[in-house]
C-alpha cells in the first residue's frame, strides 16, 4: 500500500518530463510579416482618439496625413503633392489624385476638411487639439486643392498637418459620418497597411494594401505586440518572436549586434537638458552661476559612460536636424576650473545648495544622467538636492508653477518656435525664464513665413541663449531598436515607426 | 444556517462599499490626468478646459457620489485613454486571467497535494526533505526573478517555449509556472503539518489498531480534517493568485486585467482603476464566502455556531 502513495509525485514527474517532449522547438515565422514588439498597445485604431506613440505607430501603417518627414526631418510630400503661402494666412494645398481609401471612398478635399473639422470640433475632444489649435479653418478650393486659413501667421503649419500631429490623419468622410465609433475598432485609411484585427493587449494585425499610392509595401503582413517588459522583448527577439524590438537599453547593444539580431540606433528629436528656475530668488538668477554650470558638467563623458556614446551632443537646447540649428554652435566646454572661478566671481566661492526637480525612470537612463550631473556639481561646490516625481504629481506640480531649481524636463521639437517658445518665452507656465530682448525674437519667429528670414532671427535668439545659458542642454538621447538581422528597415528621429520600405533581404 | 448566509453577505457588501470609497478617493491624491493626458505643449487654459470638459474639477464627494449611483447600476464610466466602457475593458480581459490564475491553482494543488501528503507519511525521507526545500525556494524566489529567469532559459537559451503573449497552451506554461510557485509552496508546508498533525491523533492510532488499511486512513481519515486549514489559505490564495497575475501578466506580456490595471494606474485612468479594484474586491470577497460556507460543508460543528 505504501507504495502506492508515490504514485501521485510519479505522475507528475511524468507527466511534466511527457510535457517538455511534447514542446516543439520552431516557433519561428515567415519572412512574410513583420512583428513588432513596443511597450504598449494601441488605445484605439481612431487616429483622433488618443494621446500615444505606440498607438500612432499603429495609426501610422493604416493612415496618411498630407506630408510627412524624410530620413533627415525635412517635410516631403504625402497625401498633399506641393503646398504655398498665397497670403501670410493661408497655406494652400495641391493633392494627390487617384488615392482611395481601403473601402473604396476617394480619397480629396472634402476628405481633408472633413477630417480637420471634426477633430477641431471642441465637443469631439481630440487629446492631441492643441498641436492643431491654429487651424482657424479648411476651405475647398476645387476637389484637389484647399486653404488651410489660420488667424496668425503660422510658419510651423507642416508639423501640425503631419503624422506625428495624431489628428492630421486623414479620414474617410462618408465612412466615419455614417457611424462615428466605427474607425475606434475598424480602422479605414489610405495608408500602406489594411487592418486585418485587433486582440487588444496581445496583437494587432494588419495586410499590406496592394493599390498603395505610394507601391505595395514589400512585406506581407504587420503584426504589433505590446510587450512592456524590456527583457521580454528582448527574449522575443532573440528566439525570433519578433522582427523589431523597440526601446532597448544601451547596454544590450553589444550583445544584440551579432548573430541573427542587429541594432537600427538613430539620435532622436527629444532633448535632454537642465532649465534653470530663473523666476524665484536663488543663486540661479545669477548668469555666472548658470554659465558655471554648463561648465560643470562633462556630458561628453555622461554620454560615454551612460548611454554608450550613443546619441547626439547638442550645444542649444534644440535638435541638431531642427530648423535653423547651426551646426557650428558649440556647447561649454567642460571646465571645472572655469567653473569654480565664475562661481567665485558670482558671489558663491564655497558654492551652494539647490533643488533638483525631476521625473525618474521616464526617459532612457534619465537617473543615472541626473546622477552624474550632481556628481559633477559636487566638484565645484554645488550640492544639489534632487526630489523625484512621480509623473502625475509632476504634471500637477507643473501646473502651480512648481517645479524648483534645477530642472529636468525634456521636451522635443524639430523648429525652435516648438521649443523655445514654450520653454523659454516669459510667462509660459512651462517657462523658467525671462528676456524680453528673447521674448521679442521668438514673437517675431513665430509670425514670419520665409525660412531665410526665420533662421536669421533665430540665429539672434541662439547668441543670448548661449551667453544667458538658461538652460545646460545635454543631448539628444538615441532611439535603439533590436532587429532580425535579415530586416532592412530605418528608425526615425521623430522614432515613429515607418514600415512602408521595410523588407526582409 | 441562512442567518448565518446573511450575516456573511451583508459583511461582504460592506467590505466592497469600504473599497470603493478607497480607491476613489485615494487615485485622487496625486492630480487628476488632464495634464498627462494632453500633448506636453498644451496651454494651462487648454488643460483647464479639458479638466472642466471632463468634470474634474468638481468637488471630489460630488463625483464619487455621482460615481456611486451609475456604479450601483453597473454604469462604471468611459475609460478616458480607451474612450469605451471601463467596466467592458475589464471585462474582456478576465476570461484570459481567469485561465492564467486557474491554471496556476491547478498546477498549486497537482503538485502541493500529493507532495505534502508523501512528505507527511513518509517524514524524514528524501521525499519530505526535497518538499522541504522545494517549499522553502517556490516562497522565497520573488515572482519576477522567477519569470525572467524562465524566460532566460526556456525561451532565450533553449528555445522551449515562446516568452510572451496569448497564443496557444504554450504561452501558458511559464507564466502558471511562475504564478504558481508561491502558492504551491504555502499550500505544501500547511498541509503537510496539519497531515503530520492529525496523523498522530488518537483516532488515527485507533483506526490503525482497528487494522484499517493505510490509504484509507490518509486518504479517508487524515486528509478530510487536515483539509479545513488548509482550504482557508487555498482561499486565500485564489486572492494572491489574481493580484500576483499583475507583475506575471505584465512580464509575460499576457493581455489580462493586471496589465490593464498597470496602465490605468499610469495614465490616471480613473475609471478603469475603480472598476478594476471594485470587480477584484467583489470577486475575492466572494471566493472568501464561499469558503465560509465550505467549512459548514466539510464541519458539521461550525454550521451550528
Amino acid at each position: 500500500m505504501k507504495r502506492l502513495l508515490h504514485a501521485p509525485l510519479l505522475g507528475i514527474m511524468l507527466s511534466t518530463t511527457a510535457l517538455f517532449a511534447l514542446l516543439n522547438p520552431t516557433f519561428a515565422q515567415d519572412n512574410g510579416t513583420i512583428t513588432v514588439a513596443q511597450p504598449t498597445d494601441a488605445l484605439t485604431m481612431d487616429p483622433a482618439k488618443h494621446s500615444a506613440f505606440p498607438t500612432a505607430n499603429i495609426m501610422f501603417q493604416l493612415y496618411d496625413a498630407m506630408v510627412t518627414m524624410d530620413g533627415e526631418g525635412v517635410f516631403v510630400p504625402a497625401l498633399a503633392t506641393e503646398w504655398s503661402n498665397p497670403d501670410p494666412l493661408t497655406w494652400r494645398f495641391k493633392l494627390r489624385e487617384g488615392v482611395k481609401f481601403h473601402n473604396g471612398e476617394d480619397f480629396n478635399a472634402e476628405a481633408v476638411k472633413f477630417t480637420f473639422d471634426r477633430a477641431l470640433d471642441p465637443e469631439f475632444k481630440a487629446p492631441y487639439f492643441s498641436r492643431i489649435a491654429a487651424i482657424k479653418s479648411v476651405e475647398i478650393v476645387d476637389n484637389y486643392t484647399v486653404d488651410i486659413k489660420t488667424a496668425k501667421p503660422f510658419p510651423t503649419m507642416l508639423f501640425s498637418l503631419y503624422e506625428a500631429s495624431f489628428a492630421a490623419m486623414i479620414v474617410p468622410p462618408k465612412y466615419t459620418a455614417e457611424s462615428p465609433d466605427a474607425l475606434a475598432s475598424a480602422p479605414v485609411g489610405t495608408g500602406p497597411y489594411t487592418f486585418v484585427r485587433w486582440l487588444k493587449d496581445d496583437r494587432v494585425v494588419l495586410k499590406a494594401n496592394p493599390d498603395y499610392w505610394g507601391g505595395a509595401p514589400a512585406v506581407e503582413n504587420v503584426v504589433f505586440r505590446p510587450i512592456k517588459e524590456v527583457r521580454t522583448r528582448i527574449a522575443e527577439l532573440t528566439s525570433d518572436g519578433v522582427d523589431i524590438a523597440a526601446d532597448i537599453p544601451p547596454e544590450d547593444v553589444p550583445s544584440l549586434e551579432s548573430g541573427e539580431t542587429k541594432i537600427a540606433t538613430i539620435a532622436s528629436d527629444f532633448i535632454y537638458f537642465y532649465a534653470f528656475d530663473t523666476l524665484k530668488e536663488s543663486p540661479l538668477q545669477n548668469k555666472l552661476v548658470r554659465q558655471a554650470i554648463n561648465y560643470a558638467v562633462d556630458v561628453d563623458a555622461i554620454q560615454q559612460a551612460l548611454l554608450g556614446g550613443l546619441g547626439t551632443r547638442v550645444a542649444l537646447t534644440l535638435p541638431t536636424n531642427a530648423f535653423g540649428y547651426d551646426k557650428a554652435w558649440q556647447p561649454y566646454p567642460y571646465d571645472p576650473e572655469k567653473a569654480k572661478s565664475l562661481l567665485a566671481e558670482a558671489g558663491y566661492p564655497d558654492g551652494f545648495t539647490i533643488a533638483l526637480t525631476a521625473r525618474q525612470g521616464r526617459y532612457m537612463k534619465d537617473r543615472e544622467i541626473m546622477d552624474a550631473t550632481i556628481g559633477f556639481l559636487a566638484e565645484v561646490g554645488i550640492t544639489v538636492e534632487p526630489n523625484f516625481l512621480e509623473p502625475g504629481v509632476w504634471a500637477t506640480v507643473s501646473e502651480a508653477k512648481g517645479r524648483e531649481g534645477i530642472i529636468f524636463p525634456g521636451w522635443s521639437g524639430r523648429d525652435p518656435d516648438l521649443v523655445w517658445y514654450p520653454i523659454l518665452y516669459s510667462g509660459q507656465y512651462q517657462s523658467y525664464y525671462a528676456n524680453p530682448a528673447l521674448d521679442t525674437l521668438l514673437d517675431a519667429g513665430r509670425a514670419t513665413l520665409d525660412p531665410a528670414e526665420r533662421a536669421s532671427i533665430y540665429e539672434k535668439a541662439a547668441a543670448i541663449l548661449k551667453d544667458e545659458a538658461p538652460h545646460l542642454p545635454l543631448l539628444t538621447p538615441p532611439l535603439i531598436y533590436g532587429l532580425d538581422a535579415d530586416l532592412k528597415w530605418q528608425p526615425r528621429t521623430d522614432s515613429i515607426i515607418d514600415l512602408r520600405k521595410a523588407r526582409f533581404e | 444556517m441562512l442567518g448565518y448566509v446573511a450575516s456573511r453577505l451583508l459583511y461582504a457588501l460592506a467590505v466592497v462599499f469600504g473599497v470603493s470609497v478607497a480607491v476613489f478617493f485615494l487615485i485622487r491624491i496625486g492630480g487628476d490626468p488632464s495634464a498627462l493626458f494632453l500633448p506636453p505643449e498644451a496651454s494651462l487654459e487648454q488643460i483647464a478646459e479639458f479638466r472642466h470638459s471632463m468634470g474634474f474639477d468638481r468637488p471630489v464627494i460630488v463625483q464619487y457620489f455621482e460615481f456611486l449611483v451609475r456604479a450601483v447600476q453597473g454604469d462604471f464610466g468611459q475609460s478616458l485613454r480607451y474612450q469605451q466602457p471601463a467596466m467592458q475593458l475589464v471585462l474582456e480581459r478576465m476570461p484570459a486571467t481567469l485561465q492564467l490564475s486557474g491554471t496556476a491553482l491547478l498546477l498549486s494543488l497537482l503538485i502541493a497535494v500529493p507532495l505534502a501528503i508523501t512528505a507527511a507519511t513518509r517524514r524524514g525521507t528524501i521525499i519530505d526533505r526535497t518538499g522541504l526545500v522545494v517549499s522553502l525556494i517556490g516562497q522565497s524566489f520573488p515572482t519576477f526573478w522567477l519569470a525572467i529567469m524562465l524566460i532566460l532559459i526556456f525561451s532565450e537559451k533553449l528555445h522551449w517555449l515562446p516568452p510572451s503573449g496569448r497564443n496557444g497552451w504554450q504561452t501558458l506554461v511559464m507564466p502558471s509556472i511562475a504564478l504558481a510557485a508561491y502558492s504551491t509552496a504555502i499550500i505544501t508546508r500547511l498541509l503537510r503539518s496539519s497531515m503530520i498533525e492529525v496523523l498522530q491523533s488518537d483516532y488515527v492510532r485507533t483506526a490503525r489498531g482497528k487494522g484499517l488499511a493505510e490509504g484509507k486512513i490518509v486518504f479517508q481519515h487524515a486528509l478530510r480534517n487536515a483539509a479545513i486549514p488548509t482550504l482557508t489559505v487555498i482561499g486565500l490564495q485564489v486572492g494572491a493568485l489574481l493580484g500576483g497575475a499583475v507583475i506575471t501578466e505584465e512580464i509575460f506580456a499576457y493581455p489580462g486585467i493586471g496589465r490593464l490595471a498597470i496602465q490605468a494606474i499610469a495614465n490616471r485612468d480613473f475609471t478603469v482603476i475603480q472598476a478594476f479594484v471594485l470587480l477584484m474586491a467583489v470577486l475575492i470577497v466572494g471566493i472568501n464566502l464561499a469558503v465560509d460556507l465550505c467549512y459548514g460543508l466539510l464541519d458539521p460543528r461550525l454550521r451550528k455556531s
